[in-house]
């Protein structure tokens, strides 16, 4: 079976600012991972569990499919 | 740079700096097999290697002052150097078993099973690191 790779990003930088400017750490924290980790994923460097993405985005009170995106080209 | 990166880091000078020592002492020179005054070198090297480990993991928990605990990217990443690292190993194994086989006495052996015990570390550890730096 053929390897099918897409590449996964997301907006969580942007939603960051648009929570008063939440900061990495704040996020982190919220979520329980280190704040090089959400750098990690803010850079499209690291793509989070399923359970960390839905940490996430309930942090944003948004669907997880808001925030990443996946995208096969 | 996260504190589990600060501790690879912290590795690496460790492992370069105490076997490149060793190794400075102990291959100039030697015989055929190992000589007791080699066999405490070694000791040395190990018991240094576990100092400075142990020592300088305690200091950058302490500059951290945050949670140490590793979270899910640290895991991965640890996982996919010990495979790296594991791999290397085999390697060095096999060279080591063929270096025993070609060279008379047990010097050559047990020093290229020991330098490859190092490489493999380092390759573990380099290679998280690279991780780090350049994501997955």
């Amino acid at each position: 079976m053929g390897k099918r790779r897409g590449r996964l990003t997301n907006g969580v930088r942007h939603l960051r600012e648009q929570h008063a400017g939440m900061s990495q750490q704040e996020l982190a924290d919220r979520v329980g991972v280190s704040r090089q980790t959400i750098n990690s994923i803010e850079a499209n460097k690291y793509s989070p569990s399923l359970e960390v993405a839905f940490l996430i985005a309930g942090v944003f009170e948004r669907k997880v499919d808001d925030v990443f995106t996946y995208s096969t080209s | 740079m996260s504190f589990a990166e600060r501790t690879l880091w912290l590795q690496v000078a460790a492992l370069v700096a105490v076997y490149g020592w060793f190794f400075s002492a102990v291959v100039p020179g030697h015989g055929q097999d190992i000589a007791p005054d080699q066999v405490v070198l070694f000791v040395i090297a190990a018991v240094a290697l576990a100092a400075i480990m142990a020592v300088g993991l305690s200091i950058l928990a302490i500059v951290a002052r945050r949670d140490t605990t590793p979270d899910e990217r640290d895991r991965l990443y640890a996982l996919l150097g010990t495979r790296n690292g594991a791999f290397a190993l085999g390697v060095a194994v096999f060279v080591a078993l063929v270096t025993g086989v070609a060279v008379a006495g047990n010097f050559a052996f047990l020093n290229v099973l020991l330098a490859g015990w190092v490489v493999a570390q380092l390759v573990g550890v380099g290679s998280t690191i690279v991780l780090y730096r350049r994501g997955t």
